[in-house]
């Protein structure tokens, strides 16, 4: 009778554990499954039109190729300068006593922030120079202060007697920082980075105003010829490709999360 | 001010001499009653989204109040399809248009017609069928145009657009928008008709605005696409190069108005044709540099011209 009992128990906890299961399965499958169907609903829609010659210009296999990959590599590459400008200048302020200093980054990082990117973008262009490295820099003076506020709210946050009690087994400052307060900070860190790289997307699309390409240049296209076909593609790929890169980074943010946060 | 401006014109009345008319808008006005060839007339004059839209709003605004009307201006609608449906339901009087832009955009051509003249004529004939009216254009022409700085246009001898396919592939680099590189009247059509064969790295994709700074400074490219009637032309010491193909749309501009308002106050056309042939491009040029150099007001910029010129 007992036996009988535990058995089922068992199984029903086995079954609780496998429909938690597919319940994550499918959370997890949701966004790539949004944004196959949209873009396949927006190649169906595209095949049933007929293009004149300036959209057949922007609306070809190798242009769409060509920004689309412009577009991730200018996203990716800025997020991860970010990462390792940005983690390292939260880590070290969070370690400073000085108010001056902390003060000074973190409004800098807030005028990156608040000023709206086309200006950035166009400024620098012409100060500067045009083209690639111009808008990589825009990218991350825009997205550095989600990284940098994030990382240092993660190791502020740590609750001050479990580092004690490290320092008090023995680990020196550099082994508890290691060994304690990052780990445990790297959700919150995580979180920040994800929400640059989001943002990386969307500001990207300025990059066309300075000769760096991206998928802007159809939204732009698009925008000024009214060529709305053009126009829609090229805002539902950006869509897609901010879902997609959102949608990577909590898998990896679910992988690196240490156990038992 | 408008009970001045009302026992003003009651005085006027009394004595029943025509000694001086006042406008019931601005107040600018100097002509006598019966020279009032638009009195009675209100509405707004609209424009689009850049400077040489601006003065050209104020100007007929301004000259058109003289003259007894009573209008004022908006220049904030953007984008040129708004403007033109701004106009279409009512809400503008009227508007500076470009015959390119209403040839190829709104009446649905892909290729100019050839010729200021011609171009104007037929774009007058095609928007008649939409019960808009185009005024004698001015002789300016705001198309687009290839710009370089002047030294290093002496330096590689060009002074037109078929020059540049003689140049050696390194100096043949340009400066456009993404618009134009897609457009059939733009940079696909350029090459083909001038021969120009350069490789995708030639040719760099900026914002209008960037394109002149680029260009004077020469580190992108050689030829920016620019547009004939900028400020900015003179002032970065750029020089047009000469379209000796005829490959570009003429944008001749033109006051637009529906015809049943032209109709009703023929005398607009008047008031219109009186500055209008005084817009040359080096004329506007020089008018659009005040506004985009200089950062005058273009609402003064109107006033001042209309007052060097003697018409008000």
């Amino acid at each position: 009778m007992t036996v009988s009992s535990a058995t089922t128990a068992i199984s029903t906890a086995t079954a609780a554990r496998r429909t938690d299961r597919r319940l994550r399965i499918l959370r997890r499958a949701a966004t790539p499954a949004i944004v196959v169907s949209a873009l396949g609903a927006l190649l169906l829609w595209l095949s049933t039109l007929e293009l004149d010659s300036i959209e057949q210009r922007t609306l070809n296999w190798e242009y769409i190729a060509l920004r689309t990959g412009e577009h991730l590599n200018l996203t990716i590459v800025a997020s991860i300068l970010v990462a390792v400008l940005a983690i390292p200048t939260g880590i070290l302020l969070s370690r400073t006593r000085s108010r001056a200093a902390r003060g000074t980054v973190l409004g800098l990082a807030n005028i990156g922030q608040a000023t709206p990117a086309v200006g950035v973008v166009i400024l620098l262009a012409i100060l500067w120079q045009t083209g690639y490295t111009t808008a990589l820099v825009a990218l991350v003076v825009y997205s550095f202060l989600p990284v940098l506020r994030n990382t240092m709210i993660g190791l502020e946050q740590i609750d001050p007697f479990v580092k004690e009690s490290a320092l008090g087994m023995g680990m020196t400052r550099g082994q508890v920082l290691r060994r304690i307060e990052l780990p445990l900070a790297v959700p919150v860190i995580l979180a920040g980075l994800r929400t640059s790289l989001v943002f990386c997307v969307g500001v990207a699309t300025i990059a066309t105003f300075i000769n760096a390409g991206g998928l802007g240049d159809m939204i732009v296209n698009g925008l000024k010829l009214q060529r709305f076909p053009v126009l829609v593609t090229g805002a539902v790929l950006v869509a897609s490709i901010a879902l997609l890169i959102d949608w990577v980074a909590s898998v990896i943010e679910d992988v690196l999360r240490p156990k038992g946060v | 001010m408008r009970t001045r401006t009302t026992s003003l014109v009651a005085l006027a009345a009394a004595s029943s001499i025509a000694l001086a008319g006042c406008s019931a808008g601005g107040g600018e006005s100097a002509v006598p009653e019966e020279e009032q060839l638009v009195s009675g007339l209100t509405g707004t004059i609209g424009s689009k989204d850049f400077s040489e839209q601006y003065i050209l709003a104020h100007l007929t605004s301004q000259l058109l109040n003289a003259y007894g009307a009573d209008t004022d201006v908006n220049t904030q609608v953007v984008g040129s399809a708004n403007v033109r449906t701004a106009l279409e339901s009512d809400e503008f009087l009227g508007y500076w248009e470009y015959t390119g832009t209403s040839w190829i955009t709104y009446n649905g051509n892909t290729t100019p017609v050839v010729g200021a003249e011609a171009q104007f004529e037929a774009t007058k004939e095609a928007d008649a069928a939409n019960g808009i009216a185009w005024i004698d254009p001015a002789p300016l022409n705001n198309t687009y145009a290839f710009a370089i700085r002047a030294d290093k246009a002496e330096e590689l001898g060009v002074s037109s657009l078929s020059d540049i396919a003689g140049l050696p592939v390194e100096e043949q680099t340009f400066c456009i928008e993404s618009e134009f590189s897609t457009r059939d009247d733009g940079f696909p059509g350029l090459v083909d008709a001038y021969g120009i064969d350069v490789p995708n790295d030639n040719v760099a994709l900026l914002d209008t605005g960037v394109i002149y700074t680029a260009t004077a400074e020469g580190t992108d490219c050689n030829f920016g696409e620019v547009f004939a009637t900028d400020g900015r032309i003179a002032a970065l010491d750029l020089v047009v190069l000469e379209d000796d193909k005829s490959f570009f749309p003429v944008y001749q501009a033109a006051f637009t108005l529906k015809q049943e308002t032209l109709d009703e106050h023929p005398g607009i056309a008047e008031v219109v044709a009186m500055f209008a042939d005084k817009l040359t491009d080096a004329e506007m040029q020089r008018l659009n540099a005040l506004a985009d150099v200089d950062g005058e007001d273009p609402e003064d910029i109107a006033r001042d011209w209309l007052d060097e010129q003697g018409l008000i």
